[in-house]
């Protein structure tokens, strides 16, 4: 008889954590069923919308396509875990803000994340860059022209 | 769903205790598509229970730790690359971006940058979906693919995989672990038509691949995705377009040739008709494209 119980251990947001989980559980489920960390959002469950968007090793990824036990060992980072260099709000989520790129906020912390993941690997990142690499994230609210602006002005103050 | 996951250290491993699995099992590498059908309720049904009672009548074998299956590496005469290598890696890879051009263009056209950090090139294989972009172009790149069961290998061209939509000549247990590609002096282009410019489904695609000697084509492969059952190889187009001069009049010749290799259904994408008139549009784009030296985007 198999075990349906697997030791995992990673990093969460900056802290390490060692749990039993169920093997069944999809990387979303365990963020937000176990973890509680309820910023990660469940869109589609199939890849299309980009809600559930998380950093595992720094690379964006769709947390409700991804096993929970396939981030053994690996380091996650959920839109609690990004901070501003002296704490508080990450320059991206001022720049939201700001611009008022938020509506009804569910795509927000997916779309932070893809922008955050892009900024890291391309800090001078064009408004083309960015505009691909958002290109996995839905926003039926906003018209993308705000969200795309925040991340450009976001840039400067990184 | 959901199922066990079990995790396997080593292939030797995985082959040593598959019997111990049971029998329902399914290979897990990046999980874009295993893991979005078994989300996806079936009509009325709701489909995982959350923390709820699980139906565990399938184990789920965790390929993406397996360092066998990973890396791009380079022989004297190919790319040897591993079934576990994500399409972000290939997307990075200065190898693929030398000697690979067609996968090289068709991959900002695949899925969104995230499901790239996730999608293997063997998972885009074995799912065996004829609008895979990457498989298309490597069929146009001359691919072959290396699967294994027990240490036993075979290999096989890489469109002799497929045998219709979701169906491979893959044998029970039997794993994608590696594809092989030429090195050749080619050009290339991949041209999608979607319903728009980036993270769609393509209503077609073509992958053309080609080495000119002088001002006559020495060698040409084209590939289709989503205009039939399988990533489609256009052989008699590909013939005609042998050792003839590359100009815009055969490459007219080639379109309306590549018409009639296609065999095109309507679905919720697009139109079969309409996906026909496309292919020769697209190869004839494609293939002025690389006479003009521009390598093809969209």
């Amino acid at each position: 008889m198999l075990n349906a119980i697997f030791k995992l251990k990673c990093t969460v947001n900056g802290v390490k954590i060692e749990r039993d989980l169920d093997s069944s559980r999809t990387l979303l489920e365990f963020i937000r069923v176990d973890l509680g960390l309820k910023g990660t959002k469940e869109g589609c469950g199939e890849g299309e919308c980009g809600s559930c968007l998380v950093l595992v090793d720094g690379k964006a990824v769709n947390s409700c396509l991804m096993m929970a036990v396939q981030l053994q060992g690996r380091e996650l980072t959920t839109i609690e875990g990004l901070k501003g260099r002296e704490g508080g709000l990450h320059p991206l989520q001022k720049t939201f803000m700001e611009e008022g790129a938020v509506q009804c906020g569910f795509c927000i912390p997916g779309a932070i994340i893809a922008a955050e993941a892009l900024l890291r690997e391309n800090p001078r990142a064009t408004s083309e860059d960015i505009k691909r690499g958002l290109t996995g994230n839905f926003c039926r609210c906003t018209g993308y022209e705000k969200i795309l602006s925040a991340v450009e002005k976001s840039k400067s103050c990184r | 769903m959901p199922p066990i996951v079990v995790k396997p250290p080593t292939l030797q491993a995985l082959w040593r205790s598959l019997p111990s699995f049971g029998g329902a099992r399914r290979y897990l590498a990046g999980g874009t598509d295993l893991v979005a059908g078994a989300n996806a309720a079936p009509a009325g049904v709701k489909a995982r229970p959350k923390g709820g009672s699980f139906d565990r009548t399938e184990v789920w074998v965790d390929i993406s730790g397996l360092k066998e299956l990973r890396g791009i590496k380079e022989t004297k005469t190919s790319l040897m690359i591993g079934a576990g290598a994500k399409i972000a890696e290939l997307e990075a890879s200065p190898l693929v971006r030398r000697w690979l051009p067609v996968l090289s263009a068709a991959i900002p056209h695949f899925a969104s940058p995230s499901l790239r950090n996730m999608a293997t090139i063997g998972g885009n294989a074995a799912n065996a979906s004829p609008c895979a972009d990457a498989v298309c172009a490597l069929c146009a790149e001359k691919a072959q693919v290396l699967l294994e069961f027990k240490g036993k290998r075979r290999k096989l061209a890489l469109p002799a995989l497929f045998k219709g939509p979701k169906k491979t000549v893959l044998r029970k247990d039997e794993l994608i672990v590696a594809f092989e590609v030429p090195k050749w002096k080619h050009s290339g282009a991949y041209l999608k038509l979607g319903p728009r410019s980036y993270f769609g489904i393509s209503k077609a695609a073509v992958a053309a691949a080609l080495e000119m000697d002088g001002e006559k084509v020495r060698s040409v492969c084209i590939a289709l995705a989503s205009v039939a059952p399988v990533p489609l190889l256009a052989v008699k187009t590909a013939n005609y377009l042998c050792g003839r001069m590359l100009n815009e009049e055969n490459a007219r010749t080639a379109a309306a040739l590549v018409k009639t290799e296609v065999s095109p259904i309507t679905d919720v994408r697009s139109e079969a008709g309409y996906r026909r008139e496309m292919c020769g549009v697209l190869l004839e784009r494609a293939l002025n494209s690389i006479a003009s030296g521009v390598s093809g985007i969209n």
